[in-house]
C-alpha cells in the first residue's frame, strides 16, 4: 500500500500526496494556469530560428540528434571525441563541439547550425568559396560555424586572432592557409553593410 | 547525320601514344591557367549541403558494426552469438563460419595481404583490427555496439613480429603461418628490384664512400570520413553507395558476388568523400564489410550502411614504413657515382616500387642499385597514402643532402650537378626534349633558381649547426627536389552532353571526388575547347550516367582525364558547327534548314557560347536559340504549318577516351622532364627539442597550369600534410601487447592551423608535361616529398642528421646528447 500512495507525484513540482484527491487539489492550488509538463526526455530547442520538440533519449548527444534525427547533415563527426571541431554548432552563442554534449542538457537553448547560417546568406559562405578554403569539404562546415561564432563577437579579428579560434578545428586536406583570408572578406562585407 | 570527321580520330589517336609533346594546342585560352574563384562544389561544401556516404539514411535501413581482432595475431577457437543475438533491436548477426561467408572469395577485407582471396570474415587475425568472427546488423549504430560487446570468443593468442628488420630474421615467429610457412619475407624476398651500371665499378670510381640508415615508423592517412558503405537490393538490382576511389572497379568486384550481377543491374552512387588520400583506394580492403551489409540487406530484407569507428581507420598506415639501407660513392666535386640501397618495407603488397626509383628516373647516377624487400609483420598493411612514392622520394632526399653536407657543398650545386635522367646527362635530356616535341627548357634549374630567390636561399644558407638567433634558437634551412609524376596507368571515359531548352554543357563521367576540385578543372578545360561559358559547362560526377572517369580515381587524373574531356569536346565542337550547316530533320511539311544555310563548317565558331559567322560576327546565334526545345515544344511550336525550321538541333553528345600506361613501363619508359624544388626554414629551440617551421617555399613545374587555385591549394595543402607527417605522426604499437596506443585524434597528432608559418607557392610551366597542353599532375607530389626535407633542415640548424621519422623533440634532444 505504501508503494501506491508515493505514487501521487506532482509532476510539476514533485511534491507527494496519499490519494488522487490530494494530488489534484495541489495542482488546482499551485499550479493553477501552468501549461501541461512535459514527458521525460522531452526537449524544446531553438534551430536556426525555429522551434523544435523533440522526444530524446538521454545518452543522445546534440550532433546525434541534428544529424541523425533531425537530417541536418552539415556538421560532421571526424574525430568522435572533441578534437577536430568538424561536429561545432554555435549554442546561445557560444561554438560548441556537438559530439561532447548532450542533447538532453540542451532543453530551452538556442542552437545555430552551418544550414542556418547558409539560409541567411552570411557572407561567410561566399568567402569560403571565393577564395578555396576547402577541399574534400569535410571539416569545412565546422570551421564556417566557428567563424561565425568568432564574427558574431569580433567584427573585425585580426589574423591572430582567428588563427586561435580556428586552431581547434582539423582539417586533413590542410585549407589553414585559406581561412583568415575568407574570414576576414567576410568580415569586411558585414562591416561594409552596416 | 553529321559524324566527326577522319581527321579529328585521327588526331585523338595521335594523342594517345602518350609519348610525346602535344602538339594541338588551343591559341587561344579564356579560362585555361587563370585564377577562377569558381569551385563547382564550393557552394554545397561551405554550406554543409554537401552529402557524404556517412550522410545517407534510407527508410528502414540497419546499421552493421563488424567485430575487429583485439590482438595482433589470433585465433578464434570457439565463438558465442547467442546474447547478441538476443539483444533487442539485433536484426541479424553474420558469422564466420556461415556456409556463405566460407565460400565468399576473391571479396577483398582490411587484411594483411588483401591482394590475395579471401573471405570477408576470417577465424584467424594477423592484425590487429582484422575483420574476424561476427558482423551485427541492428536498428541504430550503438545496438549494433552494444551487440559485438555480447560476442563470447576463445581466442588463442599467437606470437607476433612488430618491426621488419627482426621479423626477417629466420627465428623470427611467423606473422602469417597459413600463408608464409617458410618465413616472413612477402612474395619469397626480393619484390622489386632496380638497377642500371655496375655498382662495383660506382664505388671504385668514387673519391668517398659513406653509409647510413634510416628509419620511418608507422603512419597513417587519417581521413576525415570514416570508411563506410550502404548496399541496397531493389529485387535483384543491387544499389549501393561507397566511399571509395574507385568505383568502377569496385562495381566489376561487385559484380562477381552472390553468383553473379550484371554489371547493367548495378547503380553505384559516389556520394562527396570525405578524403583518404589513397588510403582506402586499395579495391579489395573495404569491399569485405560491404559483402557483408550486402549479404545480411540480402537476409534482412532491408538496407544496410556498415560504419567502422575512428580506431579502426587506424589500422593500416602508408607505405613508406621500413628500415632502409644506403651506401653512396661520389667525387669531390659533388658528382655521385654510385648508389646502392635496400628496404625492409612493411607488409608493402603492391609491386612496391624501388628505393632508388627517383634517383634512376631524375640523375645522371651511371651505377644504381635498389632492392624493396617486403616483410609481413602484424600490422595493417600499408598502402600509398598520398603516393606510393614516398620510400624513393626519401631516399633521393637524403642520399644527395647527405652528399652535399659531407662535402660541405651547397646542396643546390650538387642537385643541379647530378640532374639527368636513368643514368644519362642533360646533354641526353636535351635530345630526348627535342626529339619528342618539348621545349627545350632546363626545368630544375627554372625552379631551384626561382625557390632561392623566394626564400633568399644565398643569405640564408649557412654551414650546419652555425647560426643561433636573438631567440636562441638554432636557424636551419633545407632543399629537396624531385621531379613531378604522373604516373598511375589506367583509363578515362568521358562525354559532354548539350542540354536541350538552353544549350549548357554537361561533363558525364563518375569519379570519386577528392576535394582537389578536378572537376571545375574539367570544365575549364571544355568550355575553352567548345568556345562556351564557364558557367555554362558543368559536371556532377557523383551519378553514373554510363562513363567512368580515370580509375585509379586521385591518381594521374589531370594527364587522363584531361585528354578524354578535351578530345569529347574537340569532337562535339565540330559535331555543333557540322550541325548549325545542315539541315536537321525533314516531316512531311518540308525540311527543317540548317541554322546556317549556304555555310560550312569551317566558316563558323563559337565564343561565349553563341555560334557565329567568322567573317560577318553579326550573323550569330546562341547555344539555347540553336538546340530549343524537344518534342512537342521543340521544333513544331513556332511555326508548325509553315513546316520551315523553327530552331531545332539533333541530339549533340561526343564521347571520348584516353589510356595511359605510365612512366614506369619497362618496355618503352618515358622520361621525366618537369622537376620540382622545395625549401624549408626552420627554428630548433635546443633546450626544448622543439622544432618551428617558419617559412616553405613550393617551387613545382606543373608544365601548363589548368586551375591556379587548385594547384596553389596542393602545394599548401601538401606542405602542412608533409610537415605533420614528418613532425608528428606516428602510430605507436605497444611491444608487449602489439595493440595501437594511440588510435585517436587526441593521441595521434595532426598539424592544426598554428603549426606552420607562411608557405610560398611558385609554379613554374616549361609545357615539359606529357599531359594536355604540356602539363603534368601535382596532387600527389608535394605532400610525400616535403616530409624528407625537415632532416636536411634540421641537419642545418644542429649540425646531426637524425634518421627515424618523425623527428620528435626527444629525437632532437637525444641527437644533442642532452638526453
Amino acid at each position: 500500500m505504501n508503494r501506491e500512495i508515493k505514487n501521487y507525484v506532482c509532476p510539476y513540482c514533485g511534491e507527494t500526496y496519499d490519494s488522487s484527491d490530494g494530488l489534484k487539489g495541489h495542482v488546482f492550488k499551485a499550479h493553477k494556469g501552468r501549461s501541461l509538463p512535459t514527458a521525460e526526455g522531452r526537449i524544446r530547442l531553438i534551430i536556426n530560428k525555429s522551434e523544435h520538440i523533440f522526444q530524446v533519449e538521454p545518452s543522445w548527444t546534440l550532433y546525434y540528434l541534428i544529424h541523425d534525427k533531425l537530417g541536418l547533415t552539415g556538421a560532421k563527426q571526424f574525430c568522435d571525441r572533441g578534437a577536430c571541431g568538424s561536429c561545432t554548432m554555435i549554442v546561445d552563442g557560444k561554438p560548441v563541439l556537438s559530439c561532447m554534449i548532450l542533447a538532453i542538457e540542451c532543453d530551452g537553448k538556442n542552437v545555430e547550425t552551418v544550414e542556418g547560417i547558409a539560409a541567411d546568406g552570411h557572407p561567410l559562405i561566399e568567402a569560403y568559396v571565393n577564395n578555396h578554403a576547402m577541399q574534400c569539404g569535410y571539416c569545412t562546415p565546422g570551421f564556417v560555424v566557428t567563424s561565425k561564432a568568432l564574427l558574431d563577437h569580433n567584427q573585425d579579428p585580426t589574423e591572430e586572432e582567428i588563427v586561435e579560434a580556428l586552431s581547434g578545428n582539423l582539417c586533413r586536406c590542410s585549407t589553414y592557409p585559406q581561412h583568415p583570408i575568407a574570414v576576414k572578406e567576410a568580415a569586411g562585407k558585414l562591416r561594409s553593410a552596416k | 547525320m553529321s559524324t566527326h570527321p577522319q581527321d579529328q580520330t585521327e588526331r585523338m589517336l595521335e594523342m594517345l601514344d602518350n609519348l610525346e609533346s602535344d602538339k594541338y594546342q588551343l591559341k587561344e585560352c579564356k579560362f585555361i591557367g587563370e585564377k577562377i574563384p569558381r569551385r563547382i562544389d564550393g557552394l554545397a561544401k561551405a554550406s554543409g549541403q554537401a552529402d557524404y556516404t556517412m550522410d545517407i539514411q534510407l527508410p528502414g535501413m540497419l546499421y552493421m558494426r563488424l567485430l575487429m581482432s583485439p590482438y595482433p595475431h589470433a585465433k578464434i577457437l570457439k565463438m558465442d552469438t547467442s546474447k547478441a543475438e538476443k539483444l533487442p533491436g539485433v536484426r541479424y548477426v553474420l558469422r564466420y563460419d556461415d556456409p556463405e561467408v566460407m565460400e565468399a572469395y576473391i571479396i577483398g577485407r582490411n587484411a594483411v595481404f588483401f591482394g590475395e582471396p579471401d573471405k570477408p570474415l576470417s577465424g584467424v587475425a594477423h592484425m590487429e583490427g582484422e575483420l574476424v568472427g561476427a558482423a551485427v546488423a541492428a536498428e541504430t549504430e550503438a545496438i549494433a555496439e552494444q551487440a559485438l560487446s555480447l560476442i563470447e570468443i576463445d581466442w588463442e593468442e599467437r606470437p607476433f613480429n612488430l618491426d621488419p628488420v627482426a621479423a626477417s630474421d629466420p627465428s623470427a615467429p611467423l606473422s602469417f603461418p597459413e600463408r608464409y610457412s617458410d618465413g616472413n619475407h612477402f612474395n619469397r624476398g626480393v619484390y622489386d628490384e632496380l638497377s642500371h651500371g655496375d655498382i662495383k665499378k660506382g664505388f671504385a670510381e668514387a673519391d668517398k664512400v659513406v653509409e647510413f640508415s634510416f628509419k620511418r615508423t608507422a603512419n597513417t592517412w587519417v581521413g576525415p570520413e570514416r570508411p563506410c558503405g550502404v548496399w541496397k537490393w531493389n529485387g535483384d538490382c543491387a544499389e549501393v553507395w561507397l566511399k571509395h576511389q574507385r568505383i568502377h572497379l569496385s562495381k566489376s568486384r561487385i559484380s562477381e558476388w552472390f553468383g553473379g550481377i550484371a554489371m547493367s543491374k548495378i547503380e553505384i552512387h559516389s556520394p562527396y568523400q570525405g578524403a583518404s588520400f589513397g588510403g582506402w583506394c586499395q579495391i579489395d580492403w573495404n569491399l569485405g564489410p560491404l559483402w557483408c551489409a550486402a549479404l545480411a540487406s540480402k537476409r534482412s530484407g532491408r538496407p544496410v550502411k556498415y560504419i567502422f569507428n575512428r580506431r579502426e581507420d587506424f589500422f593500416g598506415g602508408s607505405m613508406d614504413e621500413g628500415t632502409y639501407f644506403v651506401k653512396v660513392g661520389f667525387k669531390n666535386d659533388g658528382t655521385i657515382t654510385v648508389v646502392d640501397a635496400s628496404l625492409y618495407h612493411v607488409n608493402a603488397i603492391w609491386p612496391v616500387f624501388s628505393p632508388v626509383l627517383h634517383l634512376h628516373d631524375n640523375t645522371r647516377i651511371a651505377h644504381i642499385r635498389g632492392q624493396s624487400k617486403s616483410i609481413s609483420v602484424n600490422k595493417g598493411h600499408t598502402v600509398p597514402t598520398r603516393c606510393e612514392m614516398l620510400p624513393p622520394v626519401l631516399t633521393q632526399t637524403l642520399v644527395l643532402d647527405r652528399v652535399a653536407a659531407e662535402l660541405g657543398m651547397d646542396p643546390t650545386e650538387v642537385a643541379l650537378k647530378n640532374d639527368g635522367c636513368m643514368g644519362h646527362d642533360m646533354e641526353w635530356v636535351r635530345e630526348e626534349k627535342k626529339k619528342r616535341g618539348f621545349p627545350g627548357r632546363d626545368s630544375l634549374k627554372e625552379c631551384i633558381d626561382q625557390g632561392k630567390a623566394a626564400i633568399k636561399w644565398d643569405e640564408k644558407w649557412h654551414k650546419p649547426g652555425t647560426k643561433r638567433l636573438p631567440n636562441g634558437r638554432m636557424h636551419g634551412i633545407g632543399f629537396t627536389w624531385t621531379h613531378e609524376w604522373e604516373d598511375s596507368k589506367g583509363s578515362s571515359e568521358f562525354a559532354i552532353r548539350i542540354e536541350r531548352t538552353d544549350g549548357t554543357a554537361a561533363l558525364l563521367g563518375m569519379g570519386a571526388d577528392n576535394g582537389v576540385d578536378a572537376e571545375s578543372t574539367y570544365c575549364q578545360i571544355a568550355a575553352d575547347e567548345l568556345g562556351f561559358r564557364l558557367e555554362d559547362v558543368n559536371y556532377n560526377p557523383h551519378v553514373y550516367r554510363g562513363f567512368y572517369r580515370m580509375t585509379p580515381d586521385s591518381s594521374s587524373n589531370m594527364s587522363v582525364n584531361g585528354w578524354a574531356v578535351r578530345h569529347a569536346a574537340r569532337i562535339l565542337k565540330q559535331k555543333i558547327l557540322e550541325s548549325a550547316t545542315s539541315p536537321s530533320s525533314a516531316t512531311q511539311r518540308g525540311s527543317f534548314q540548317p541554322a546556317f544555310p549556304d555555310t560550312k563548317p569551317e566558316d563558323l565558331d563559337i565564343k561565349d557560347s553563341v555560334i557565329f559567322s567568322k567573317s560577318d560576327p553579326d550573323r550569330k546565334m546562341s547555344m539555347a536559340d540553336f538546340v530549343r526545345l524537344d518534342g512537342a515544344g521543340g521544333p513544331f511550336a513556332d511555326d508548325e504549318f509553315l513546316g520551315t525550321r523553327v530552331g531545332w538541333s539533333e541530339p549533340l553528345f561526343a564521347s571520348s577516351y584516353h589510356v595511359q600506361y605510365g612512366a614506369n613501363n619497362p618496355v618503352n619508359p618515358r622520361p621525366h622532364f618537369c622537376r620540382q624544388a622545395h625549401f624549408m626554414e626552420i627554428e630548433v629551440d635546443t633546450e626544448t627539442g622543439e622544432i618551428f617551421v617558419t617559412r616553405i617555399v613550393n617551387v613545382n613545374d606543373v608544365g601548363k597550369v589548368i586551375n591556379r587555385m587548385s594547384c596553389e591549394g596542393q602545394q599548401y595543402g601538401g606542405s602542412i600534410m608533409g610537415v605533420s607527417r614528418a613532425k608528428f605522426e606516428e602510430v605507436v604499437h605497444d611491444p608487449v601487447t602489439g595493440v595501437i596506443l594511440n588510435g585517436n585524434l587526441l593521441d595521434y597528432k595532426i598539424a592544426t592551423m598554428k603549426d606552420l608559418g607562411p608557405i610560398g607557392t611558385i609554379l613554374v610551366e616549361t609545357g615539359l608535361g606529357y599531359g594536355p597542353y604540356g602539363l603534368v599532375g601535382i596532387g600527389e607530389d608535394i605532400a610525400t616529398v616535403v616530409p624528407s626535407l625537415l632532416a636536411p633542415a634540421v641537419y642545418n640548424a644542429i649540425g646531426k642528421w637524425i634518421y627515424d621519422f618523425p623527428i620528435t623533440p626527444a629525437k632532437i634532444l637525444k641527437a644533442l646528447g642532452k638526453i
